[in-house]
């Protein structure tokens, strides 16, 4: 016969273990790397806007790469095989950079100004980041926010060092993420 | 009652129930995982594993991470299907005691 009060006593402990898993969540390492690569690829269009392009290229490809595998590798130290989640990790930012190459056409082709199509990156990152917030890691969603306010602010204001200003305010939030997680990680005794 | 006859004796138990259901989630965890967050010892959950891998529910396989061997589990297409099974009958009976209070 099922006893009804140690039925609910189980599954009480089952969504505990569910729920409180130290694993859900980014790797710190990664919130540090975008936090300074993000600050320097934003602060180049002002002052050396020429090198922003090549910056990005390399910077966008190479830190992706490096992303995914540090990921794996952190994933699987952790314990954790989850080729679907992985995937998912995949199809999200591989979606982000071909939607940052085709910010490079309209500038390329010259239909639109630098500084007007430049802006284009700021939206698309701030949507991808916002996105990756509400389906992937949860502190990116205030990064993503950050770029989409800080888009309207170049569109509508124009200010002096726009660029500069919002790669360090999204720099400075992507270390206050990957500290928050860090501190959180060994608070689960985990191994950051 | 049909949901209780509905319910799987194998998973009637905390670690065992527990164990589906994050091999469900995850896909393919650790043993060193699953003792980390079933907060069980070595000797009760490698038991307890043995029964859902002798009952066909999960699968291991075994690798190195970082040169240290470490055994992987998976839940079997079996597990998967007890487990629904399972779940749904815990559910009906849940809803069964809200509509009786």
């Amino acid at each position: 016969m099922t006893d009804v009060n140690k039925l609910r006593s189980d599954l009480d402990f089952i969504s505990s273990a569910v729920r409180e898993d130290p694993c859900a969540g980014g790797v710190p390492a990664l919130y540090f790397l975008w936090g300074v690569l993000i600050a320097c690829g934003f602060i180049l269009p002002d002052f050396a806007p020429r090198f922003a392009g090549i910056y990005w290229l390399v910077a966008g490809i190479g830190g992706g790469l490096f992303s995914w595998w540090l990921g794996a590798r952190k994933s699987r130290r952790q314990g954790i095989n989850n080729p679907s989640l992985g995937r998912r990790y995949g199809l999200h930012w591989l979606l982000a950079g071909v939607a940052f190459l085709l910010c490079f056409l309209p500038l390329l082709s010259g239909r639109l100004p630098a500084q007007a199509g430049a802006a284009n990156f700021l939206l698309v990152a701030g949507i991808t980041y916002g996105l990756a917030g509400v389906h992937l890691e949860r502190p990116l969603l205030w990064c993503g926010l950050l770029m989409l306010a800080a888009y309207g602010v170049v569109v509508m204001l124009a200010p002096p060092f726009a660029w500069s200003i919002t790669g360090v305010i999204v720099g400075i939030s992507l270390f206050w993420a990957g500290f928050a997680r860090r501190a959180a990680l060994r608070a689960a005794g985990e191994q950051a | 009652m049909k949901a209780l006859a509905s319910l799987d004796p194998l998973l009637e138990h905390r670690i065992r129930l527990g164990v589906c259901v994050l091999l469900a989630k995850h896909s393919e965890l650790s043993f060193a995982r699953l003792k980390a967050q079933m907060q069980a010892t070595d000797g009760n959950l490698g038991a307890q594993l043995r029964k859902l891998e002798e009952n066909g529910y999960i699968q291991l396989r075994r690798d190195f991470v970082e040169r240290k061997p470490t055994t992987w589990y998976k839940l079997s297409d079996d597990g998967r299907k007890a487990l629904d099974t399972h779940t749904a009958a815990l559910r009906a009976l849940i809803d069964s005691a809200q509509g009786s209070d």
